[in-house]
């Protein structure tokens, strides 16, 4: 039965048969990426060129229509500059950036030691824990915009009933709050994914090293300093470098919840090239920020790679 | 102070640490940790509640201060007039056609690339999968620009099928990379043993190497699914009307300037989140998995 089978196959020729040998072997993987190749030239390539040279032309609505679009060199930088809503949304990039890096691996650290036992019940804990990751994120951000409601908000009524604060605030109203306020529905929704890295990382610490730790006596935070960071360190800075990349991706929260105000307290540099580009039309000067994040992210990219390669080699 | 009293200090230190440490009831450290577990549970876990509570409540008991933390009446009013509401129905539908054509597109194009870069040595096959991890952290708005001008010279800004491609650049070279990554894991012999048999090497890779590799295109394809269904920036750029708004979009235009009907936009929210729930927690082990295996997307 079995060897008649595979006489009629191997009889029956098939049209896939000319990439056995000869030019058709050669060329057969090229074809098999062919098609994802193309596509991705034509929609991450060639738009990434593009908009690192627009940073170099006039773009605006009129020099789009006309399409004639003068060189400028390096004006457009020289006008980003100038502006400055760019230096304050640089610096809030930094905070924002700092703060939800050191936060997010803070508690996701934390939130990995503490699912990690495997106690009763733990399956509930880490499922629950996994649902700020699982929401999407405009209904995340839209909830969060929600519970700060300064009128009705049910974080103003636990701060006051926490004793916290006397009277309720206009978190997201406040120069001085808002930039914060959303920093912590950030941190809420960005923590469990760098949980879910660490935990993995912990996972493949070796019961041994742990257990010749606690014989030794070393308690507490001098195991976790000396034993466990060491043992999960690589996994750790690729935590590090994807929390970076993604926070300063990060639109949605800083747009829905206070398009980058009140008066560009908490706008961000993604936030200010999207102004420049969709609200001012000036697309030139957009591209001009852009290409200052892109290089930004491609040195963290490139560090983040270099890690990954790190860990393979482990 | 010498140096052997101190020696001699941190020793009694760790022996009174240790003593310490033992002297702990078991219970006691159990009581700490699950408080700890409480806690972090609820912090996580709270909004979403409130986002569920505050669509089942009547629309005076929304905005009663203070908020009470449980609902007094239930009520379902919020998603009635939600689901009424014909807008609600059509930004559905343009979600699910977007989910599924992308998905469709991406997992088809990428199936193929991953396994050729798993498999095969060429020209490229070492820096092309790199090259795809890079695609996938370009910031999404240097790439916005030039998807405007270009969408706008052919005439497909405020289209559904002109957000296609865009989406391909956001998915496509996470879903190679993935993929390739799955086809790593699948053993080397069962592809000799079909070639052995007489396979040719499209056979060996369409009738067994795919099947094997299943769970891995599930993941990659719930991957897209649940990326294309929540993307929000590049469909509110480029979607102008509202009768082409997908869903996220939809809920944003339910922020009014002076007032926000909330009941409904979190029923709204709830009824966007549930399809993608349902598929994390029903495939959750293959999903975390991903995560492991290399994923780059939060």
């Amino acid at each position: 039965m079995t060897t008649r089978t595979r006489e009629t196959t191997r009889l029956k020729p098939h049209w896939s048969s000319i990439f056995e040998n000869g030019t058709g072997a050669r060329l057969y993987p090229y074809l098999m990426v062919m098609p994802a190749i193309l596509i991705a030239i034509g929609v991450v390539v060639y738009p990434v060129v593009s908009g690192i040279t627009s940073a170099f032309y006039d773009v605006t609505l009129r020099t789009l229509n006309s399409g004639d679009m003068p060189f400028v060199g390096m004006r457009n930088f020289e006008r980003v500059f100038a502006d400055p809503n760019f230096m304050r949304a640089s610096l809030n990039t930094v905070i924002w950036v700092v703060l939800n890096v050191v936060a997010q691996l803070g508690l996701g650290l934390a939130l990995a030691l503490l699912l990690h036992r495997i106690v009763p019940g733990i399956g509930f804990f880490r499922s629950g824990i996994l649902v700020p990751w699982v929401v999407p994120s405009v209904v995340a951000v839209l909830t969060w915009r929600w519970m700060y409601d300064p009128s009705v908000g049910i974080v103003n009524e636990m701060l006051v009933r926490l004793g916290v604060i006397n009277d309720y605030h206009p978190w997201l109203g406040d120069t001085a709050t808002a930039l914060y306020a959303v920093t912590v529905e950030s941190i809420w929704k960005g923590t469990p994914f760098v949980m879910l890295l660490l935990l993995a990382a912990l996972q493949l610490v070796p019961k041994s090293i742990l257990e010749a730790a606690s014989m030794d006596g070393a308690s507490g935070w001098r195991m976790l300093w000396h034993v466990i960071l060491p043992q999960i360190r690589v996994s750790f800075a690729i935590a590090a470098v994807l929390t970076f990349i993604l926070t300063v991706n990060n639109f949605n929260a800083i747009w829905l919840m206070t398009e980058g105000g009140p008066l560009n307290s908490s706008e961000i540099l993604f936030t200010l090239a999207y102004k420049y580009g969709f609200q001012r039309f000036d697309l030139g000067r957009a591209s001009a920020v852009a290409t200052m994040l892109f290089v930004g992210l491609v040195i963290a990219t490139t560090i983040y790679l270099k890690l990954i390669q790190a860990k393979e080699a482990d | 102070m010498s140096t052997s009293s101190s020696t001699r200090e941190t020793a009694r230190d760790r022996s009174t640490a240790s003593l310490r440490r033992r002297r702990t009831p078991k219970w006691v450290r159990m009581a700490l940790l699950y408080a700890g577990l409480w806690a972090a549970f609820i912090w996580c876990v709270f909004p979403f509640y409130w986002m569920i509570a505050t669509s089942l409540r009547a629309k005076d008991e929304i905005f009663a201060r203070p908020p009470s933390i449980v609902p007094h009446a239930i009520t379902l009013q919020n998603y009635v007039d939600l689901l009424i509401g014909a807008q609600f129905w059509r930004f559905a539908l343009n979600s699910l056609f977007l989910t599924l054509s992308v998905t469709v597109i991406s997992v088809l194009l990428s199936v193929t690339a991953g396994y050729a870069m798993a498999r095969h040595r060429f020209k490229g096959s070492v820096m092309l999968p790199l090259f795809m991890l890079y695609g996938q952290m370009f910031p999404p708005v240097l790439l916005l620009i030039p998807f405007y001008i270009q969408l706008k010279f052919l005439g497909w800004l405020d289209s559904l099928y002109g957000l296609i491609p865009v989406y391909l650049s956001y998915m496509l070279p996470l879903c190679v990379w993935l993929m390739r990554g799955f086809f790593a894991q699948v053993p080397h012999s069962l592809e000799d043993a079909a070639r052995l048999d007489g396979c040719t090497r499209w056979q060996a890779f369409w009738r067994v190497i795919l099947p094997m590799a299943r769970p891995g295109i599930v993941a990659v394809a719930t991957w897209v699914m649940i990326h294309t269904w929540n993307e929000f920036l590049y469909a509110s750029t480029f979607i102008l009307s509202e009768r082409n708004r997908t869903l996220p979009l939809g809920l944003s235009g339910l922020i009014g300037q002076y007032t926000t009907d909330w009941g409904m936009l979190m029923a709204g929210g709830v009824v966007t989140a549930a399809p993608i729930l349902l598929i994390f927690f029903f495939l959750q082990k293959h999903l975390v998995a991903g995560v492991g295996g290399g994923a780059v997307k939060g």
